[in-house]
């Protein structure tokens, strides 16, 4: 099968204070249609960097960033991004944020309602369709801008941490929601997350990424069951897996922190 | 009630006692000392009436201008030229503020003309615009504008420059192409600061219209005060000053329940 969404030899490099610093080196993902990939790092090993890419609001130094074998040049909103601070509208109600994408495909009016409906009932919002965002928690706006990406039908989902904001429990029932959502309707999903066992619950395929520049350590299949619940999580597979994971991941960290205690001035 | 700030409770205990409309009962007290001293300070001769008029023959004079109709006709004829100014300020600038904010050779065209006419006040503008204009309505309107626009233009370029471009972001991921995005993403984003800026310029409205009417006018609050001055009648130059104060504030209230209408997601924090 094709890739839906593809990086080649992918380098990005931001000026900073009159050097170049390198955020992503050569690095090339092939994302499947149907799955969800998360790009598992520590911070600063570029990964929103690649979702910025993939969503058009920066272009690469060099390599090219494909959808459907396109390059990607602009804003596409074919890869519909769910932002960390949820960036939706406070002027608008649940109801007028959700519609706001169906307006822009030019869905007519009489169908928008209830295809706004429809969003706000999956991510269980109903009822609050006429609050506006300053008047939910974290995790209904987190919910509210999820229903919103998904009403504007994107063929990729580009997610940037978008529960780290929340709390433990919510945050789970937010990963359960995104993974019944995503097996509903099969939307292809790249996730990125600094939390192992938030990737091993949600991902297909685990990429693990390592830091300055950023790059592909290895990818991890994961094959675990799904649903993944308290069971599955609980499972020694699941622990064997977490650890192989953190054996990626901790020679990453410390190799980093250790980078970080030399620059420090004395 | 609000959780406010307090402080003093402890040496004096019985502050914190409270019950509805106590501060509005104190401030009352604070006003009528006040009036009751100043009418002590005329009555004993201890100010000469010449200087300060007491409290008694301001009111007088007050009910007299209310009873003959003149207060109200000099109200109404300050507050439609500050209205008829401001309006058409408020039409060219926020439009044009917009369009600086967003779109740099509108920036580039506009702004030497900004700098240089942003220190001037308005009354610089009197002689030219006596000339050009006479002293009708034209010239008030006009010194009105004059005053007020920069400011509104200054606050609604501030406003929109700051609006978080994580939203046009989004607007634009979710598909909305330039004028979506300016109606409805970077207009009501700029919205907040270019009410307080309305509010502001307001005040200097009014501060222009009563300076051009203390030059040249034939009616409005500034021309009455200018002209009880010539007659040395300080009573009506204080009735003036305070009916100023109180239109102003009108204007205040009016303006502050119209900021609540336009922006109903603002809701949450009144509660």
């Amino acid at each position: 099968m094709p890739a839906i969404l593809s990086a080649e030899h992918v380098t990005k490099s931001y000026p900073v204070g009159g050097s170049d610093v390198v955020a992503v080196r050569n690095l090339s993902l092939d994302v499947e249609e149907g799955e969800l990939v998360c790009l598992l790092g520590a911070s600063g090993c570029g990964k929103s960097t690649m979702l910025n890419l993939f969503a058009g609001f920066a272009s690469p130094t060099s390599g090219r960033v494909l959808l459907r074998g396109r390059p990607i040049s602009g804003i596409e909103p074919r890869c519909g991004m769910v932002f960390q601070s949820y960036a939706l509208f406070p002027w608008k109600t649940v109801r007028q944020n959700v519609e706001f994408p169906l307006r822009m495909r030019g869905v007519p009016r009489h169908e928008r309602r209830g295809m706004a409906e429809f969003f706000i009932d999956m991510v269980q919002l109903n009822g609050f369709a006429d609050h506006y965002p300053a008047e939910l928690s974290g995790g209904m706006q987190q919910r509210v801008t999820l229903a919103r990406s998904l009403a504007a039908d994107p063929e990729v989902l580009l997610m940037d941490e978008p529960f780290a904001a929340l709390d433990a429990m919510t945050r789970q029932v937010m990963q359960d929601e995104l993974l019944r959502i995503q097996e509903r309707s099969g939307k292809t999903i790249v996730f990125i997350t600094h939390n192992i066992d938030e990737a091993i619950v949600l991902g297909h395929r685990i990429v693990v990424m390592s830091a300055r520049p950023g790059r592909i350590r290895t990818i991890i299949p994961n094959a675990l069951p799904r649903p993944r619940d308290i069971h599955v999580q609980t499972s020694p597979a699941f622990a064997e897996l977490k650890s192989e994971i953190w054996s990626h991941v901790e020679e990453e960290v410390t190799q980093h922190m250790a980078a970080s205690r030399l620059a420090e001035p004395v | 009630m609000r959780e406010h700030i307090a402080v003093g409770t402890r040496r004096l205990p019985w502050l914190t006692i409270d019950w509805p409309g106590r501060a509005a009962l104190v401030s009352m007290a604070s006003v009528l000392l006040f009036i009751a001293l100043w009418a002590l300070a005329t009555a004993t001769g201890w100010i000469s009436p010449l200087f300060l008029p007491s409290p008694v023959a301001v009111a007088q004079a007050a009910a007299k201008l209310v009873l003959s109709g003149d207060l109200w006709r000099a109200v109404l004829a300050s507050s439609a030229r500050v209205f008829a100014g401001f309006f058409l300020a408020a039409i060219v600038a926020i439009p044009l503020g917009v369009a600086m904010a967003t779109f740099w050779p509108v920036r580039a065209i506009f702004s030497p003309f900004i700098s240089l006419l942003r220190p001037l006040p308005s009354i610089t503008w009197i002689p030219l615009t006596i000339l050009w204009l006479g002293i009708g309505e034209q010239q008030k309107v006009t010194i009105v504008f004059l005053g007020s626009w920069v400011y509104i233009l200054l606050a609604t370029y501030e406003a929109t420059r700051r609006v978080d471009p994580l939203l046009v972001r989004a607007a634009r991921n979710l598909g909305a192409g330039d004028l979506t995005v300016m109606r409805e993403v970077i207009f009501p984003g700029a919205l907040p600061g270019i009410l307080a800026g309305l509010k502001v310029s307001l005040a200097i409205a009014w501060s222009c219209v009563l300076s051009a009417e203390m030059i040249a006018a034939r009616n409005g609050l500034g021309s009455l005060i200018w002209e009880a001055k010539d007659w040395g009648d300080m009573t009506v130059v204080l009735v003036g000053m305070v009916s100023i104060s109180l239109t102003v504030l009108a204007a205040d209230v009016l303006a502050n329940r119209i900021e609540i209408l336009l922006q109903p997601w603002e809701r949450h924090r009144r509660h």
